[in-house]
């Protein structure tokens, strides 16, 4: 409740104080985004002209249209292919693939970590309660760790320069934080509604399906989130799993671009932004259940 | 709908539980369990990635290695420096941030998405923006520095020691404050406004209000946020590699890029593993504390 003794315009003047220390903050914080759009939407031309501009003078998707059509730009018949000017011909299929193994590893993630959470707070047998405080434990595990055992692995199961390499390595660092989420998330879940329908006969696998999937599923995005972040970002586990140019995902592939003689600034800007998109996307719709589920996860337990 | 059918059997409440915890444990033991135990045995190993199965057992060696290598001090001391003043600067504009963000305005919530996008944004997607604002010859930062007057000669961000160590914590700061005004803001929205009033009837002032009501009430979330960011901070192997590859020279290099370059350009993956085990001693010191604060809360919550 604010005072009435308080004078609305010292109120006024403290508020647009605000906006502008707000306004002044986010345009620094979001500087380095929207100068790489910037950047990307610029002609070659205009990428290093002096003073700098924020806001190109001409627009110009010079630069995303050599991502995309990139490969018959640079396979021209009758010229021979130069590795020296990294070119940008398998942008496609490292966008492909980035989409391809952060759904597999989301699904698998989420799924195993929801079944495995809901037995974990609702059945009793020996373990149920240190298993999610291993699986916390196994959060903490950074990739570098992890990376070359996890490699081998991989070459034992012969899953080397494959997809699914990366598809169970992202599992095996978004699944122990989904479970300690999920876990979580299901003991805030009364157990009383799903006694009572298993008094009124229903099954276990139909209360599971209609009446806890429903209640768990904020918690499930929050997980689905979390999931597709560390695979649509990871970089280490696919520099060492995967070794043909055409399986890599995004992260390794664009840092190939920094392998010519000569950087092309604009095409890395159009890269940036293009790998940015989705999750910017991603956060609009969902943003309200990051928050939610990050600091229910993060700061609770 | 499912399970009614005659085909499926009736499975015991028991039986359920297990059969849903399984593939959990199948991945966690598969894909978790077995390489944290490959990681601990290759550090008394030698093992060359070129020649699989011609691993010989040799004790503590590798360790022996890794301590009488100056370079593993000096990663281990700049990764000291990266991690505390990273921290310590994500702490203070985080809160500072999440103190801002809680201010009940309209378009608050705009706001408020804005300034934690950076945490989801790719750190290779932050190494190409760093690689471009912070060129010294053609990059918007050296400009702008310029135009204001800061600075007369172009910094070398990237390629002095002092700079490529402030770069990389620039970029570490930018990415993971964010995760900071997370749990701060969750926080804040938890303390009752009431005290605040009853505060400001006793004519407390914004400092006092903030140092005796919010500071305490946010004591239990800044120490576990301290202690994760820290663990996690002292073992990130990208966002200094793919700013810097840990130059120039060796001087961002930190564990993890010691580990890695131990294993990946020297071929020594015993060596590097044994810097894997190191680090592990610390996350699992940092872990016991963070466990430690956790169910001190718990506790205090019954």
């Amino acid at each position: 409740m604010r005072s009435l003794l308080q004078s609305d315009l010292l109120d006024q003047v403290r508020k647009a104080g605000l906006y502008v220390v707000l306004l002044f903050v986010t345009f620094l914080i979001c500087f380095p985004l929207l100068w790489s759009l910037s950047t990307s939407l610029k002609p070659s031309t205009e990428i290093f002209a002096t003073p700098p501009t924020l806001f190109p003078s001409e627009y110009s998707l010079e630069q995303y249209k050599s991502l995309i059509y990139g490969k018959d730009m640079y396979f021209v018949p009758g010229t021979t292919y130069r590795p020296k000017t990294s070119p940008p011909q398998h942008f496609l299929s490292w966008f492909a693939n980035s989409i391809i193994v952060t759904f597999g590893s989301t699904l698998i993630s989420v799924v195993v970590s929801t079944l495995a959470a809901y037995s974990l707070t609702r059945f009793r047998y020996w373990g149920r309660r240190f298993i999610p405080y291993f699986s916390l434990l196994g959060y903490m595990v950074p990739s570098i760790i992890l990376v070359f055992p996890l490699f081998l692995v991989m070459v034992k199961l012969g899953l080397t320069n494959n997809l699914w390499s990366l598809v169970l390595g992202y599992v095996s660092i978004s699944l122990p934080f989904c479970m300690w989420l999920m876990w979580a998330f299901f003991r805030g879940i009364p157990i009383e509604l799903e006694e009572a329908a298993l008094i009124d006969g229903a099954s276990r696998f139909r209360v599971f399906y209609e009446i806890v999937l429903p209640m768990a599923a904020p918690g499930i995005i929050a997980a689905a989130i979390f999931s597709m972040i560390v695979a649509w970002n990871d970089y280490l586990f696919a520099r060492i799993f995967i070794n043909s140019i055409q399986k890599l995902p995004l992260t390794v592939g664009v840092m190939h671009f920094f392998e010519g003689v000569h950087v092309n600034w604009g095409l890395m800007m159009a890269s940036a932004v293009m790998m940015t998109l989705p999750l910017a996307f991603l956060f609009m719709v969902v943003q309200r259940h990051l928050v939610a589920g990050f600091g229910a996860g993060a700061v609770k337990g | 709908m499912m399970a009614q059918g005659p085909r499926l059997p009736r499975l015991s409440d028991r039986q359920i539980g297990i059969l849903f915890v399984i593939p959990f444990l199948v991945t966690a033991v598969v894909f978790m369990g077995y390489p944290v135990v490959q990681a601990i045995r290759m550090a008394f190993y030698s093992v060359n990635p070129l020649r699989p199965g011609h691993d010989t057992f040799i004790g503590l060696d590798n360790f022996y290695t890794i301590f009488d290598d100056p370079l593993f001090w000096d990663s281990f001391h700049q990764a000291t420096v990266w991690t505390l003043s990273s921290i310590f600067l994500q702490t203070v504009i985080g809160v500072a941030l999440a103190l801002l963000l809680h201010v009940p305005l309209r378009g608050i919530s705009v706001f408020r998405g804005l300034l934690l996008f950076p945490y989801i944004v790719p750190t290779v997607v932050i190494a190409l923006i760093w690689q471009w604002m912070f060129n010294p010859e053609i990059g918007v930062v050296n400009y702008s520095l310029k135009s204001i007057g800061l600075i007369e000669e172009n910094i070398y961000w990237l390629s002095t020691p002092t700079m490529a160590m402030a770069s990389t914590v620039m970029l570490n700061v930018w990415k993971y404050t964010p995760f900071v005004i997370i749990c701060v803001l969750a926080k804040l929205q938890t303390i009752p406004l009431e005290l605040y009033d009853a505060a400001k009837v006793d004519g407390a002032g914004a400092w006092r209000r903030f140092a005796d009501i919010t500071l305490p009430q946010l004591k239990e979330v800044l120490i576990v946020v301290v202690v994760f960011r820290t663990i996690w901070t002292f073992n990130k192997f990208e966002e200094i590699y793919l700013l810097t590859k840990g130059g120039p020279g060796t001087s961002t290099f930190n564990l993890a890029i010691y580990s890695f370059e131990q294993s990946i350009a020297n071929l020594r993956m015993g060596v590097g593993a044994a810097t894997a085990v190191v680090m592990m001693v610390f996350l699992l010191l940092g872990s016991i504390l963070y466990l430690r604060v956790f169910r001190f809360a718990e506790e205090e919550e019954a």
